[in-house]
């Protein structure tokens, strides 16, 4: 059991990680982008293509999967989110024209095997891979009758530190408060000066970098890498994940992640695996229906 | 181009040849129009996979466990689909927006996770096998069902109900100041889409020799509300014409055919973004509908009211 | 003739604020009765609690016709207008992408039954109930002054702006209504249009329907209503026929405001400062080289012009007011100097920068900040933050802290509740630190927008003294205020805004004698 509750941590903080970026943006812009999955995949994938098919070291590959996931977002801004707000769209447009570019992303992993147009990024069509053997060490601890592996904790250390980070950036300095004071009252924020749109492009890249993050770890150490794992593993679920917390909130993105995680596991002693893949909706479901703004109290309420 | 050389030249050969797309054609019509009705009422919910699985697994398994005939059973389905809609309706329906997207699609995969594949009698993950199933004669009682409901649609939105639901998209608060109880039109919305939506499910069921769980999730629900995004929403024939031509787009140009959610994704974005009103929309009609006859319809309505 | 709508001790706040606190009133059958009373004062907040759109907390509304007395005050909204009110909105609520005959048959969905079935078989001889509705839709477009034949088949944004405002009053009568309220229907009309309007409601009510009709326009609610009442600050401080009102000297004072209190009172959370106010050159005429140039601007909302070719200009050290109603186009002006709106044609030029095309930050960093009306403070953000925020357009940082320092010493109360969320403020606090914020964007001119907005009178005395204080430090300021007098009094020259256009211009003190703008403002 223990050890159990210990894998909802680490399943935990992908989610959180990935719901961070999610919710960061639907806090900013008001917009949900359902691009963020496919930005999740594209982390894992493009990792996996430098690693596997160009040869590069993991932590170098890492860190251009994360800026090129970073510049997608830039994409999802100005190709999909931009014109609609010049047009005054209303929100749902938004949404629709994300999941057009999320049905893009996707489909081109998915058709691309050797030799067709996209061969050097992916070339295994709709398979799934794993990363090599010895990509990154993994050793095994023992601990106190538990097992832990090196990748899963590295996972951990890393989403806590960086949602610290992410943390005190938005609290603490004058982009975090440009941040919120956009979230808040965007005409207000136009009125001190600030330029709306850049904040939002910062926006969309600095969370699509944590959604292609969270794509890597999650092809590192959970689960194998294809085009369906964002789609199929985590949009729904990160959906979940800020409904928990409080659609707009990171604080409750972070503890919403947390908690489905928890929730997952308990499902799945309790009833098997059936169950636990529809937990989360039935989570979402109830908490939108019964307590539309979060389980967590007023004080998480407020967004970023 | 064969596609439509063939069309042209030899309907007969084409119509055999192409069965199996021409009924999927008819059944994602009939989504389009599902969805339509919330659309039209100023609702996005995504509800419609769900409903359509209810639709599909209640004909059959009454058609696996009971003596009645198939029709009485394809009408349990889209019955039991109101009613499941006027439950989840209650609670959900009072969300807007994205909230209401997000919840409905919450049910979507709450049903087919949660339930589908946890109830033995659905046959759970492996899906059920369709005792009924019929390729060639299920598509006669689609193309009869496609015009019947579209008609129906088109005439309800002109009725009293209608126009009460181009109210509430338009502005609820000046809508209920007009006296239009805009809950209960929202939920009549709202269970008309399921009863279709189920009824879509069971004609599905009827031209497959499978029940697939894997069929009512978050993919059909894009597929059915991009129908109505790329076809538009100002009347119920844009959602027809969407799905028409979505559905049928990788037929016609088979090099696209492997990457068919790329131009799926690509004519949605630039619809959302140039053409919001979708194919059919606003203006739109103006190509396909003469000046003389806007001209002489005014001139009618004019008479009438004199 | 008995009471048609009754409103005993009816009372709403939100949050802090008293919004409707305890207004009784009774509206006779077959009358006109006014509602009056200056921006904030809870005007549209009883016209909802009375229409289901926001629930009262205390008190009753009751609606007592030929079918007996109803209780509205916890019925939704569409049972109310089911009840026979029907209602218009101060914001134009039309369905915009339906034709205008749509939207009148809309009106009627009350009276109209359920024609589902007759729709699925529509053959001409079984039309001829719809055809009818068709009918008297184009009756009662015909009854607001709108032609059918032109109008009729238009969307409704496609309308002119008086047009759709015609056009919601057909709207509501289509449900055949025994009250009809009407809010701000002449809102932003010139006088022909109002001359219409006014003329429209006597018409009405010959035809024996009661009307609530709410404006700000006292020239017209005085020259139609046969009773008033005036609401300030949620309360009722006047009720009777409009001669009795329009004397009576709270309700001059609400509208005009207050002169200044002989002796300068103490600025609740500031310091004892001593405040010498040197008497100015009376600079009658437009500066020569204006800090702020404006010349025929013109802005509009789709089809609802607002702005309507404005020239003024703004001299450095000076401090200009733009006064006028409610709706007049004041703000337009000041958003569309910030560049958060486009005009449609028109120069406005800020030293070397061109307003009409400059990006909003950029208008900032070159020295302009508006304090917006309604204070826009960011509520979730604590005053501290509001503060460094104010200061985003500048490089030196560490000056800008200084400034702070100083600030909340200058406004003690600031300092005290620094790391409190600014929306715990009470309004005037929140209107200071509003101003202080816009001050931290070392500004060469100062937009102020309506900053004794909603206060009370002595937290008016204080900002007051603020501005003044402020601009003794060699800040330009350009005030919008409907606070006519108080804006006069410090104002080196003002310009009248009516209906989007100048009415008068001069310096503060010549204006404040001239009797148009009493006439402006009282309709006197």
């Amino acid at each position: 059991m223990t050890q159990q509750v210990l894998n909802a941590i680490f399943i935990g903080s992908i989610y959180a990680l990935f719901a961070v970026g999610y919710t960061l943006v639907f806090g900013v812009l008001d917009v949900l982008n359902l691009a963020h999955s496919a930005v999740f995949m594209l982390g894992a994938v493009i990792t996996y293509s430098l690693v596997a098919l160009h040869g590069m070291p993991f932590l170098p590959a890492a860190i251009i999967a994360i800026l090129v996931c970073g510049l997608l977002g830039l994409l999802i801004e100005f190709v999909a989110l931009r014109p609609l707000r010049r047009r005054n769209a209303p929100p749902i447009s938004a949404l629709i024209s994300t999941i057009g570019l999320a049905l893009i992303f996707v489909a081109i992993v998915e058709q691309a095997t050797p030799g067709t147009l996209f061969g050097w990024l992916w070339q295994d069509g709709a398979n799934s891979v794993r990363f090599p053997a010895g990509t990154v060490p993994n050793p095994t601890y023992h601990l106190a009758g538990l097992t832990i592996e090196g990748t899963k904790l590295g996972i951990l250390i890393t989403s806590v530190v960086l949602m610290l980070v992410l943390g005190y950036v938005i609290r603490y300095t004058q982009i975090g408060r440009a941040l919120r004071a956009v979230a808040e009252n965007r005409r207000a924020a136009t009125l001190l000066g600030i330029n709306v749109d850049r904040i939002f492009a910062s926006t969309l890249f600095l969370s699509s970098a944590l959604g292609g993050l969270a794509g890597l770890l999650f092809g590192l150490a959970i689960s194998d890498i294809g085009p369906y794992i964002g789609r199929d593993q985590v949009e729904l679920k990160g959906l979940a994940v800020i409904v928990l917390g409080g659609m707009g909130s990171i604080p409750g993105a972070v503890l919403g992640g947390y908690l489905l995680g928890l929730i997952e596991v308990l499902a799945f002693v309790r009833f098997g695996s059936n169950v636990e893949a529809g937990v989360a909706f039935a989570a979402l479901f109830l908490v939108l229906v019964l307590r539309p703004q979060g389980l967590f109290g007023a004080r998480l309420r407020e967004r970023l | 181009m064969d596609f439509f050389v063939q069309l042209f030249t030899n309907p007969v050969g084409f119509y055999n040849q192409h069965e199996l797309l021409i009924a999927q054609i008819g059944i994602n019509a009939i989504l389009a129009i599902a969805i339509f009705v919330t659309f039209y009422s100023g609702q996005l919910t995504l509800a419609n996979a769900g409903f359509m699985a209810i639709g599909a697994y209640t004909t059959v398994i009454m058609s696996l466990y009971l003596p009645t005939p198939l029709p009485l059973n394809m009408l349990a389905g889209a019955l039991l689909a109101g009613l499941v809609s006027v439950v989840v309706g209650l609670p959900v329906l009072r969300l807007r927006g994205v909230f209401l997207a997000i919840a409905t699609i919450g049910f979507v995969e709450a049903l087919r996770l949660g339930v589908i594949l946890n109830v033995p009698i659905t046959g759970e993950g492996q899906g059920l096998h369709n005792p009924t199933a019929d390729p060639l004669g299920g598509i006669l009682p689609i193309l009869i069902s496609l015009p019947v409901l579209a008609y129906l649609v088109w005439r309800l939105t002109k009725s009293r109900l209608g126009q009460a639901w181009s109210a509430i998209r338009e502005d609820e608060l000046a809508a209920s100041s007009n006296g239009i109880n805009v809950p209960l039109y929202k939920m009549i919305a709202f269970i008309i889409s399921a009863v279709l939506a189920g009824y879509a499910g069971a004609l599905e069921t009827h031209i497959n020799f499978f029940v697939d769980p894997t069929e009512y999730g978050i993919t059909r629900t894009i597929q059915i509300l991009t129908f109505a995004v790329v076809g538009g929403t100002t009347n119920v024939f844009g959602p027809i014409v969407g799905a028409v031509f979505l559905t049928a787009l990788p037929e016609i140009v088979r090099q696209f055919a492997s990457y068919r959610d790329v131009v799926n994704g690509v004519i949605l974005i630039l619809v959302i973004i140039f053409r919001p009103q979708g194919i059919v929309g606003r203006g739109g009609l103006a190509i396909i509908r003469p000046r003389w006859w806007i001209r002489w319809r005014a001139r009618g309505r004019t008479a009438a009211a004199h | 003739m008995g009471a048609l709508l009754q409103l005993t001790d009816v009372r709403r706040h939100f949050g802090g604020v008293q919004a409707v606190d305890g207004v009784s009133l009774e509206v006779e059958e077959g009358t006109i009765f006014g509602l009056i009373g200056p921006n904030g004062a809870g005007k549209t907040t009883l016209v909802n609690l009375v229409t289901g759109y926001i629930r009262s907390q205390s008190g009753s509304i009751r609606l007592t016709s030929s079918g007996g007395t109803a209780e509205l005050a916890r019925r939704p909204p569409h049972a109310i207008a089911g009840l026979g009110i029907a209602r218009t909105f101060q914001t134009l609520r039309l369905y915009r992408n339906l034709t205008a005959t749509e939207n009148v048959l809309i009106g009627m969905h009350l009276r109209r039954r359920d024609d589902t079935l007759q729709q699925l078989l529509p053959l001409r001889p079984l039309m001829r109930l719809s055809d009818r509705r068709l009918g008297e839709a184009r009756t009662l477009l015909q009854t607001v002054g709108l032609n059918p034949d032109l109008h009729g088949d238009r969307r409704a944004s496609t309308l002119s702006y008086g047009d759709q405002r015609r056009l919601e009053v057909a709207r509501a009568l289509a449900l055949k209504p025994k009250l009809l309220i009407l809010d701000e229907p002449a809102a932003g009309m010139n006088p022909a249009e109002k001359d219409r309007v006014r003329e429209l409601i006597q018409k009405l009510n010959a035809d024996g329907l009661t009307v609530l009709l709410i404006d700000h326009d006292m020239r017209l609610v005085m020259g139609v209503c046969q009773r008033i009442v005036v609401l300030n600050f949620g309360r009722k401080i006047a009720d009777g026929p409009p001669a009795t009102v329009s004397n009576d000297p709270a309700v001059v004072t609400a509208y005009l405001g207050s002169h200044a209190p002989e002796s300068a009172s103490h600025v609740p959370g500031s310091e004892e400062m001593d405040v010498a106010i040197p008497s100015k050159p009376a600079a009658s005429t437009e500066p020569a080289s204006p800090l702020l140039e404006v010349r025929d601007l013109e802005v509009s909302y789709g089809a609802i012009k607002a702005v309507r070719g404005v020239s003024f200009g703004v001299g450095k050290g000076e401090i200009v007011a733009l006064i006028g109603a409610n709706g007049a186009g004041k703000s337009t002006i000041l958003n569309t100097l910030s560049g958060v709106l486009r005009p449609h044609s028109g120069i406005a030029r800020f030293g070397d920068l061109d307003l009409t095309t400059a990006a909003p930050d950029k208008i900032v960093r070159a020295g302009l900040a508006q304090v917006p009306e309604g204070r826009e403070i960011l509520a979730r953000l604590t005053v501290r933050e509001n503060l460094e925020l104010g200061g985003w357009a500048r490089r030196d940082r560490g000056a800008a802290h200084r400034e702070i320092g100083n600030l909340m010493k200058q406004f003690p109360i600031l300092g005290q509740r620094q790391n409190l969320p600014a929306g715990q403020l009470s309004g005037g606090e929140q209107q200071i630190l509003a101003i202080a914020r816009g001050l931290l964007a070392r500004p060469r001119l100062l937009l102020l927008d309506e900053p004794s907005l909603g206060l009370a009178p002595q937290m008016v005395d204080a900002v007051f003294e603020i501005i003044q204080r402020i601009h003794n430090e060699g800040v330009t300021i350009l005030l919008v205020e409907q606070n006519a007098l108080r804006a006069l009094e410090i104002a080196d020259r003002a310009y009248v805004v009516e209906t989007g256009r100048i009415l008068l211009s001069g310096t503060g003190a010549a204006l404040r004698r001239n009797p148009e703008v009493q006439k402006a403002y009282l309709g006197g």
